[in-house]
């Protein structure tokens, strides 16, 4: 199998070690009013990227993450015996997303929800290069956890990016190609350095579970 | 649209409160209830709330974790090898994977628990006792997540990037996810009665794991995945659109597949009110000549596997001739094509299968006789 989409729209946030307070208030203007008072640091951070993609129903949008809602998860254990049910809804993985485009009442087709760890990156970009939808936005980032950062079972770091992947050549940011060459493995290349190869646009290529070559490449 | 290339299930089967996807079958044509009254907190107490477990097995969560025994032993029914090969993926789809692990060592402070509480570190710890290689890819989306397993399945075999795929769908009940739902007031005591109308909702929580293999449309075998469909409302987390046009949107692409035949319909049906009326009643809109059932008020729901433990089961009852009822409902019922009882399916050309979960997400599939 060959196939390739063009890359349209980049969009990175890194929030490094900011705490979620600090997050709220910087980010308050970008979602509509009071709407992120309940928004988890990861969701505002998401949301801030998926809306520089004007995402429409028709999109397929595909979320990457490896630790996800790390403080919400982190608060709702922490409120047993009684359990808060807002903290349960909002500590589900794929949350970030939901709470952004659920704040704005914007339903889409497709939503892939995707977790894992060494291979999430390529499998997020397969899942990409296989979706029948003409533009499919990758979207994902992590939270920086507390306690259980501490325990060595979530992101030290906060940060956020999409990128909107089309089938239509126009505006070509650059490209992302898979190959039909058997390729032995290699290394993978982790959510952390994906997205600093976003963020200093810088080019690369990866081999996917499946053996096929993936590249991304800039204009 | 979501288009999805038909595909082949070539194997299937499940792990229920009454045993593999045989038994059950059988246990729910009996009209037998899984669900027993069990404290929501486990070992810590609180309300009795029915819950369906797997036998032999309590609500609190062991050292290692039970989910890979009772993954072991689903597998061991599993043909062929080299799962997790470059042609050969592994496709993980659950709604809690490990977080039992993370409650209890929030419980207790034993820090071995922390290796399968992340969802990766859990697939890692399948893979690790089912000898997979490392093309697992695994999603998390609530209750519909197994329906994105088959539906990914699909692509890749379409694309050729696979021959075969192996979706496995594994959600066993803690603490963490009986106390969500309780504080959420649908997991409440009472028994769950899908689709009946009544003055209270409520819902009951099962164990569950499952498995397909999927492949292309040209290998041999029984069954195939005719359609699929899914659509995000994105309109409240806990609650759908008043109008139910988020379940008609999932459903409308079915409905154009299935034109000339005759379907019956496997609901998501868990037993709360609002959903399962709108459900329903989209349902009888889009299908009026075809019956309805759930199978929740016995199995409970079993959250991320649901779409696949219920698919081995529509796939058992399409094989026998004869679809298990809806247990545990009773008249009256939101629409006239309830099937409260055990009815045959022989003939029937295919069944549609419907899963919903947070967030207003949608999805389903119509299976039928290869």
């Amino acid at each position: 199998m060959s196939s390739s989409r063009t890359i349209t729209r980049i969009s990175t946030r890194d929030a490094a070690e900011e705490e979620p307070s600090v997050t709220r208030e910087r980010l308050k203007d970008r979602f509509p009013r009071g709407s992120t008072r309940r928004m988890t640091q990861l969701g505002l951070l998401v949301g801030d990227v998926l809306m520089d993609m004007d995402p429409g129903p028709d999109d397929a949008i595909i979320y990457i993450s490896r630790y996800a809602e790390t403080r919400a998860l982190e608060q709702y254990l922490e409120s047993f015996p009684t359990a808060s049910p807002t903290l349960f809804q909002t500590s589900i993985h794929p949350s970030a997303v939901q709470q952004v485009m659920i704040g704005r009442q914007l339903p889409v087709r497709e939503f892939l929800p995707i977790t894992g760890n060494e291979q999430l990156v390529a499998q997020g970009l397969t899942a990409a290069l296989v979706s029948p939808a003409s533009r499919v936005l990758l979207c994902g980032g992590e939270e920086r956890g507390t306690w259980l950062l501490e325990q060595g079972v979530a992101s030290d770091r906060n940060f956020a990016f999409a990128c909107a992947l089309s089938r239509d050549p126009d505006g070509a940011l650059g490209r992302v190609t898979m190959g039909n060459e058997v390729c032995p493995p290699e290394v993978p290349l982790g959510l952390e350095e994906f997205f600093r190869r976003l963020t200093d646009r810088e080019p690369f290529t990866l081999v996917a579970p499946s053996a096929q070559r993936i590249s991304w490449t800039w204009e | 649209m979501t288009p999805a290339p038909v595909a082949r299930i070539t194997a299937c089967d499940c792990l229920t409160a009454f045993g593999d996807a045989p038994a059950t079958h059988q246990a729910l044509l009996e009209g037998r209830i899984a669900l027993e009254p069990t404290p929501v907190l486990g070992s810590r107490g609180g309300d009795a709330v029915p819950l369906a477990l797997l036998p032999d097995r309590v609500l609190d969560e062991d050292l290692p974790p039970r989910w890979l025994d009772f993954a072991e032993r689903l597998l061991s029914k599993l043909p062929g090898d080299g799962w997790g090969s470059p042609r050969r993926p592994v496709i993980v789809t659950s709604s809690n994977f490990g977080v039992g692990s993370l409650y209890a060592y929030r419980l207790n402070g034993d820090a071995r628990n922390l290796a399968y509480g992340t969802p990766f570190a859990s697939v890692e710890q399948l893979a690790k006792r089912l000898d997979w290689g490392p093309n697992t890819i695994t999603f998390s989306h609530a209750c519909v997540t197994a329906h994105l397993g088959l539906l990914h399945a699909s692509r890749l075999v379409d694309a050729r990037l696979a021959e075969k795929v192996l979706v496995l769908s594994f959600d066993l009940l803690s603490p963490f996810v009986t106390g969500g739902f309780h504080a959420l007031k649908i997991l409440n005591g009472m028994m769950p009665a899908p689709y009946e109308a009544r003055d209270v909702g409520s819902i009951g929580l099962g164990d569950g794991l499952a498995f397909a293999v999927v492949e292309p449309a040209s290998a041999a075998g029984e069954f195939s995945l005719l359609a699929q469909a899914v659509y995000n409302e994105m309109h409240h987390f806990t609650a759908n659109r008043a109008d139910g046009a988020g379940f008609a949107a999932c459903i409308r692409e079915i409905t154009s597949a299935a034109a000339g035949r005759r379907v019956w319909l496997k609901g998501h049906g868990t037993g709360t009110l609002e959903a399962g009326k709108l459900e329903a009643g989209e349902l009888a809109a889009a299908f009026p000549e075809s019956p309805l059932v759930s199978w929740k008020g016995s199995l409970g729901h079993t959250l991320g596997s649901c779409g696949l433990v219920e698919l081995a089961l529509t796939l058992c009852a399409l094989r026998n001739g004869r679809a298990p009822g809806t247990p545990g409902s009773r008249t009256p019922t939101f629409t006239s094509n309830i099937m409260l009882e055990p009815f045959s399916v022989s003939n029937f050309d295919a069944a549609v299968c419907t899963s919903n979960a947070f967030g207003g997400a949608h999805a389903a599939l119509l299976v039928g006789a290869a």
